[in-house]
């Protein structure tokens, strides 16, 4: 893979939180190191607490990594890049006093869009999620799963290079999350991003990514990356193939064994005096 | 209409009831007034709504109200304008917080009505120490609802928008201002109520100048109508004034419903 086609570099990264020694240190991320190549779908999945959501915030400038470094196209990352990276949060990251499209007109007033192109390209995102019908609502009108489209939306309209998005469907029922990951797989087939997805889902990682990151336990670090090589669009028949289902087999059995590290680690702690 | 169909409709319309209730209340101080209280203590309202044009041709009563009204203006909008300042930095800065709360709740908690004489002994009899007694009594509530109202917002949006790259002034301006309007005018309903509890409490415990002398005046000649004449036009002035503020926060709360 030739340097510049990597659109991510995550080097020798670490993050803790607190100070050793603390009460509440802990060390969420350890010496971990991933390459996410420009137009890929990444997809992270670990054991709750691994440290996915850290690594997320740091590949996006929310948290410095407390040793390695990080950089986007060849920049290295010190603080949010909001013309680079645009960001779908597991809670809803709407602002309750906007309306639909005062939130996504928003996010481009923040991002300094100048105001004549923020109209259109509003109505494009929300075009593009199914929300148009909705774009005077406010959030509280919607149900959760439309709230997550519309907060694409938002991400979408800043056209930035690089999504990163963290359970963005975590909060919702399985059905659900089915047919969005469906709209997802086309919408984003459509478009040149890359992009990192939190999921605890093995359906969902294996139906939308390229690879999927498979964390270990915490400190976490990169087990294993496993590739998902099936063009995009995914079709919904793709669920019920023989491939996914290997696939999704092998990537339990990855996951299985860190989970129950995990729950073994945290029964431990908690019998500690 | 039977007396269950009655009951029924107005168990619908309470909106019915309410002015029925308030003419009821009218009624029984009409009939007291008229037939059973000794007339030097409680005059009935049509005597006293009849009295209003006289007590406004009193030479000093209308100077006294505009006096009055215009402390309680002036007051408020000094209230607010500390409570905005202190709440937003108490609310927004962690030390702050920690050094200036407890203190301010402290204060808050002091029944002011024992100070009044400080605040005519260093203020005066005129409308400067109704007007500070006024804002010690309007800003505490402004305080400390503009503080529970900038904490409770929540984390994410604060990293929504500096994700996608808020300036400290976008953040405040979109993000902790809309989000502190509902509270801050409920802040502004509480701080009314105490404003008109602060300037009126002053204004009638001065009883040389101003409403005081008036009540005092109108107390000591048994002429309750007039007394009671005065009394409803300050009540009318604080109903008001209270209802415009209420207008105003359910106004700006609306997506919250
Ligand atoms: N602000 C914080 N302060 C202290 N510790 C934190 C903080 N944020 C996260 N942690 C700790 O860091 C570890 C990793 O957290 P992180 O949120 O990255 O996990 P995750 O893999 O995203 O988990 P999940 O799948 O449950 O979302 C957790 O053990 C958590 O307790
Ligand atoms: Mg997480």
């Amino acid at each position: 893979m030739s340097a510049d086609s990597t659109a991510i570099r995550v080097r020798d990264v670490s993050h803790q939180f607190g100070e050793p020694g603390d009460a509440q240190f802990v060390q969420a991320l350890q010496n971990t190191s991933l390459d996410i190549v420009r137009g890929e779908l990444m997809c992270l999945i670990g054991p709750s607490g691994c440290g996915k959501s850290t690594l997320l915030n740091m590949i996006g400038g929310l948290l410095t990594p407390t040793t390695g470094a990080v950089a986007v196209h060849d920049k290295p990352v010190r603080g949010p890049l909001p013309h680079d990276i645009a960001f779908v949060f597991q809670e809803n990251a709407l602002f309750p006093w906007c309306t639909i499209i005062e939130n996504i007109k928003l996010g481009m007033v923040f991002q300094g869009v100048p105001k004549s192109e923020q109209e259109p390209r509003a109505r494009k995102a929300l075009e593009a999620v199914g929300l148009k019908g909705f774009m005077s609502h406010y959030p509280a009108q919607l149900s959760g799963g439309m709230r997550q489209r519309a907060a694409l939306a938002r991400a979408l309209s800043l056209e930035t290079g690089t999504l990163l998005m963290d359970e963005p469907f975590g909060a919702l029922d399985e059905q659900t999350r089915m047919v969005l990951g469906e709209d997802l797989s086309v919408l984003l087939s459509r478009t040149e991003k890359t992009i990192v997805f939190v999921t605890h889902s093995l359906g969902e990682a294996v139906f939308l990514a390229d690879r999927v990151a498979v964390f270990s336990a915490r400190p976490g670090r990169i087990k294993e990356i496993i590739a998902i090589d099936e063009p995009h669009p995914r079709k919904p028949a793709f669920v019920t193939t023989e491939k996914f289902a290997k696939l999704r087999n092998s990537l339990y059995e990855l996951l299985h064994e860190e989970i129950r590290k995990t729950v073994d680690q945290s029964a431990a702690m908690g019998a500690a005096p | 209409m039977s007396g269950a169909a009655l009951k029924r409709t107005l168990l619908r319309h309470p909106g019915l009831a309410r002015p029925a209730v308030v003419a009821g209340m009218f009624l029984a101080w009409e009939i007291a007034a008229r037939w059973w209280i000794d007339p030097a203590f409680l005059s009935p309202p049509s005597k006293v709504v009849a009295s209003l044009g006289e007590l406004f041709a009193t030479k000093g009563v209308p100077a006294a109200l505009r006096i009055t009204l215009w402390e309680l203006g002036v007051a408020f909008a000094i209230s607010v304008v500390i409570g905005l300042v202190v709440g937003l930095s108490v609310g927004l800065s962690r030390f702050a917080n920690r050094t200036g709360m407890p203190i301010i709740l402290l204060l808050y908690g002091i029944p002011q009505i024992t100070i009044l004489p400080l605040f005519i002994l260093y203020f005066g009899i005129g409308p400067p120490s109704k007007i500070a007694f006024g804002v010690t009594h309007g800003m505490f509530p402004i305080i400390v609802t503009i503080v529970a109202g900038v904490q409770n917002i929540k984390p994410i949006l604060m990293t929504a928008a500096h994700s996608m790259g808020a300036s400290r002034w976008q953040i405040f301006r979109w993000v902790i201002f809309p989000h502190m309007i509902p509270s801050f005018f409920a802040g502004m309903r509480l701080g009314m109520t105490g404003v008109l509890l602060g300037v009126l409490l002053a204004e009638l415990y001065v009883s040389t100048a101003g409403i005081g002398y008036y009540t005092q005046l109108f107390t000591q000649s048994f002429n309750p109508t007039m007394l009671l004449a005065l009394v409803s036009v300050l009540a009318g002035m604080a109903i008001v004034l209270n209802e415009i503020v209420r207008r105003a926060e359910i106004h700006f709360g609306r997506w919250r419903s």
